[in-house]
């Protein structure tokens, strides 16, 4: 049942076993997974179904250092959905070894492993319409596969892996039918959690406080609240919730909003094969239809030895903004850069000058190489535009084997990169985030000796040459700041309090019934994109919520108001 | 021989008609006869055959005259279905001694979702294959002894709609993966399982006058099912079916398909190979519909096993590769 916020009676109670605030890609995972259980479930959603200027601006904050990171808002839908509304739907796992605690990797160490997540991981697959929880390209498509860099041999890097990709699934447009159908889900659109209120021990929840832009209040009281908000959001909503104690919720030890990670990316150097026909780096179909992509992996025995981190790259184009490319498509995406959404901008935005010369370079490149430009501009159009599962990326063929690389790091959690609360109130009365996104030298040491490795092994193994600037990796791992949308380590997940948020079923340590799904929970950001990690920690709390509640008459999901609630 | 029971075996040229005498046929003790509008009196292959009209109950009771048992296997039309399942109610009313087998349909249900055991209410509202299904089995109600069994999809090497079909429309890639216009289940069961269930509500004296679901327990979604059956043919990859271009192929295309079909069919059948087949716009109901059979019921007083889903379409693809 699908309703909105503003048909629930001012003041009034709202009871139901599970309530699960945020309606994306954790959240529908849950209801999903929850559905005729026998549970009753509350999914409360900030938004509506299409985005809304007002209530998108709930999330605006304080950004500590604007070159380092993007704006709160951006990256962010507060949205029936959520993110998965904007989504570029590239789907990975975590590596086995991203769980373990390693010497090398300062506060690294999950309380839960691999196998743990496993089972979850498949089902999340399904989820996201990515095809089968297989992530080779020789095991994904055997009759199609192809070498990505044919005679590149290497014992520390690996180029089977793949990435595959999501349609990309907008959640809402694709689950939205089944949860509006079902009878043991009800979603609250326009319904902002702004506070939590826990009982007088402070061991659990006792209400929820809920508003609305229109002016309107109601509370909900749950068995259980999981909070599905996404990871800066979620620590916000912890530190503001100040009923009890002014450290927020489950901060006794200051460690919520802290650790908090993105990925370290970027575009640096030259890929250039001696045979220009022994590269592969477009994408392939799974028999499912998903587009898969080969990528290049340091191995994890490789990490272990040299202790580095977790580390991908891919081929990828020159950097757009310079003509000297004279790849007219490039050019045109940097002539037409204001009508791309900001989310996909920001790469064409890298600090140059766009001079009159420079934008007569481009020109240059879209007329002298048109032909080109039209075909990939037709391609865009029905692979892209048209399709319903999306071409992922652009993908440019390249002059003579000459590529740049596109990596993708882990980065190491760091307790002085933190969210907190700003300056200032939203229109709900919620204070604002800030921001401070920070990452360490152990994060420039790491990632400038996995790409001298990778040069290393391309010279050594006869395939060519990667020619790069070692005192540039810094500048080109921040050339475009953190990478967005990657929420991770806000809420952290451990043994001990003292250095995390929730245990290994994402209960807050000292909330017995108030539990986490997010990004945030990861205690370390692995070189995956966290979507689909996240959604497995989402199924694997709902099977454990299942197993651990009696489904109660006290919380079906009729309203109650105030006076009838104390009689 | 001679202790074998005669069984008559109504609509016996269908699809499901002649998987039923077949079974029959096969086992060690029964006698199928065959009942349709085909003349004759002997087949080729030995068996007896009875020309009559299915709806004419006194035609279809003298048929009855010699016969231990019924199996009603009728196809056609809305008014064929309920008018020939009246026929044979009245016709075997009173005489108990006549195991009677109907083949009813999931479509009774209509277009309720989740889990359906056989006391659910049949809605009826998706159509006039349904509600004629809803009638015949009202008719039952003057036999108490009659089986009635509701098939989900029944799939097969000879599967017209069901397994044929969909293999043509997955290797033209008009179908593949559907997103949220196939995440209905299909309740798939094998032909073969039809069958089984068929002869065991003859023998089994604790069916009589019972109603079972028939279906795979826990069915595939069509997504899933398409892409099963597309491994099973090497049709990969598939390819993902927008809601737009369904739209158009069950809108715009469809219409006209089935028009050019109707002159075909008429003016010149031999054009009719040729023509694409439309894909109705009642498929996509079906192909969205979250029902799912619960057949524990048929599991313990039929005692049936059901043909797992990676065998029974080894056994539809080497069936259609031996056909070609």
């Amino acid at each position: 049942m699908i309703q909105d916020a503003s048909d629930i009676p001012d003041n009034s109670i709202l009871k139901s076993d599970i309530c699960v605030v945020g309606a994306g890609a954790a959240g529908i995972s849950m209801a999903l997974s929850l559905m005729e259980s026998g549970l009753s479930v509350l999914l409360l959603e900030s938004g509506g179904v299409s985005e809304e200027a007002e209530t998108q601006t709930l999330y605006e904050g304080e950004v500590a250092d604007e070159a380092l990171h993007s704006p709160p808002a951006s990256y962010r839908q507060r949205r029936f959905g959520g993110s998965t509304t904007i989504w570029g739907g590239r789907c990975m796992p975590m590596d086995p070894i991203d769980f373990e605690q390693r010497d090398y990797m300062p506060h690294s160490g999950w309380p839960i492993s691999f196998e743990d997540l496993r089972p979850y991981y498949e089902r999340a697959n399904q989820l996201c319409e990515a095809g089968n929880f297989v992530y080779s390209s020789t095991e994904s498509y055997p009759a199609r596969a192809r070498a990505m860099l044919s005679g590149f041999h290497s014992s520390n890097f690996s180029t089977e892996q793949i990435e595959r990709f999501s349609c990309p699934t907008n959640f809402a447009v694709r689950y939205g039918d089944r949860l509006a159908a079902a009878d043991d889900v009800r979603l609250i659109l326009h319904a902002n959690v702004t506070n939590i209120s826990l009982a007088e021990d402070g061991k659990s929840v006792r209400l929820v406080q809920v508003k609305t832009l229109s002016g309107k209040a109601f509370q909900v009281q749950a068995q259980h609240l999981v909070l599905c908000v996404g990871g800066l959001e979620v620590a916000r909503l912890l530190l503001a919730s100040r009923d009890h104690s002014n450290q927020g919720i489950g901060n006794e030890h200051d460690v919520v909003g802290r650790y908090y990670m993105c990925h370290l990316a970027g575009v640096i150097g030259t890929l250039a094969a001696a045979d220009p026909a022994s590269v592969w780096h477009g994408y392939d179909v799974s028999d499912e239809g998903v587009y898969c992509r080969q990528r290049i992996a340091l191995l994890p025995s490789q990490q272990r030895a040299q202790g580095l981190a977790n580390f991908v790259a891919r081929l990828h184009f020159p950097r757009m903004t310079d003509p000297r490319h004279r790849i007219g498509i490039l050019s045109a995406f940097c002539l037409g850069k204001f009508l791309i959404p900001y989310e996909y901008r920001k790469r064409l935005i890298d600090g140059g000058k766009t001079t009159l010369r420079v934008w007569l370079a481009h020109c240059r490149n879209v007329l002298l190489d048109l032909p080109y430009t039209v075909g990939f501009v037709w391609h865009l159009i029905r692979d892209r535009f048209l399709a319903e599962r999306k071409f992922p990326s652009i993908i440019i063929r390249s002059k003579g084997g000459r590529f740049s690389l596109d990596f993708h790091a882990e980065q190491e959690p760091n307790p002085e990169s933190r969210i907190s609360l700003g300056q200032g109130v939203d229109a709900l009365g919620m204070p604002r985030l800030r921001v401070d996104w920070r990452y360490t030298q152990g994060d420039v040491d790491k990632l400038r000796r996995s790409l001298a490795l990778f040069a290393h092994d391309v010279a050594e193994s006869g395939f060519g040459t990667f020619q790069y600037e070692p005192e540039m990796v810094e500048t080109e791992m921040l050339r475009y700041g953190a990478y967005g949308g990657h929420h991770i380590g806000t809420t952290r997940m451990g043994d001990d309090p003292r250095s995390s948020v929730v245990d290994a079923q994402c209960r807050v340590h000292a909330v017995s019934n108030l539990h986490i799904a997010s990004a945030s929970v990861f205690p370390t950001s692995s070189q995956a994109n966290p979507t689909l990690t996240l959604i497995a920690i989402a199924l694997r709390l709902a099977q454990h919520l299942k197993k651990q509640t009696v489904p109660s008459s006290d919380f079906n999901t009729s309203e109650i108001r105030p006076q009838e609630a104390r009689t | 021989m001679s202790q074998k029971i005669r069984v008559l075996v109504l609509g016996a040229d269908g699809f499901l008609g002649r998987q039923i005498v077949q079974g029959l046929r096969n086992s060690d003790w029964a006698l199928p006869i065959r009942a349709g509008r085909r003349t004759g009196i002997l087949d080729a292959d030995g068996l007896e055959r009875k020309c009559f009209d299915a709806c004419d109950q006194s035609a279809l009771s003298r048929a009855l005259d010699d016969t231990a048992g019924v199996v009603n296997c009728v196809a056609g039309g809305p008014e064929t279905l309920s008018e020939s399942a009246r026929a044979l109610f009245a016709a075997t009313a009173d005489r108990p001694e006549i195991a009677v087998v109907h083949m009813s349909s999931m479509a009774v249900y209509g277009s309720v979702s989740g889990r359906v055991t056989e006391t659910a209410p049949m809605l009826g509202d998706m159509g006039a294959y349904g509600l004629a299904k809803i009638q015949a089995e009202r008719f039952a109600a003057v036999c108490p002894q009659a089986v009635i069994l509701r098939p989900g999809i029944i799939y097969g090497a000879d599967s017209p709609q069901w397994s044929r079909r969909i293999a043509r429309w997955l290797q033209s890639r008009r179908i593949g993966d559907l997103g949220k216009a196939g995440d209905g289940f299909a309740n798939l069961v094998h032909v073969e399982d039809v069958t089984q269930a068929t002869l065991n509500a003859l023998r089994f004296a604790p069916a009589r006058g019972q109603i079972f679901n028939l279906s795979l327990p826990n069915p595939p979604t069509w997504n899933e099912y398409f892409l099963a059956f597309a491994k099973a043919l090497d049709a990969v990859p598939i390819r993902r079916i927008s809601a737009r271009a369904l739209k158009v192929e069950t809108k715009l295309i469809a219409p006209p398909l089935k028009i050019l079909e109707i002159f075909a069919r008429k003016l010149s059948p031999g054009l009719l190979p040729r023509l694409p087949e439309a894909i109705p716009p009642s498929l996509l109901g079906l192909w969205r519909q979250r029902i799912q059979l619960d057949v524990s019921k048929a599991e313990s007083l039929l005692e049936m096993k059901w043909t797992p889903l990676s065998a029974a379409l080894a056994k539809s693809v080497s069936g259609q590769e031996n056909k070609r």
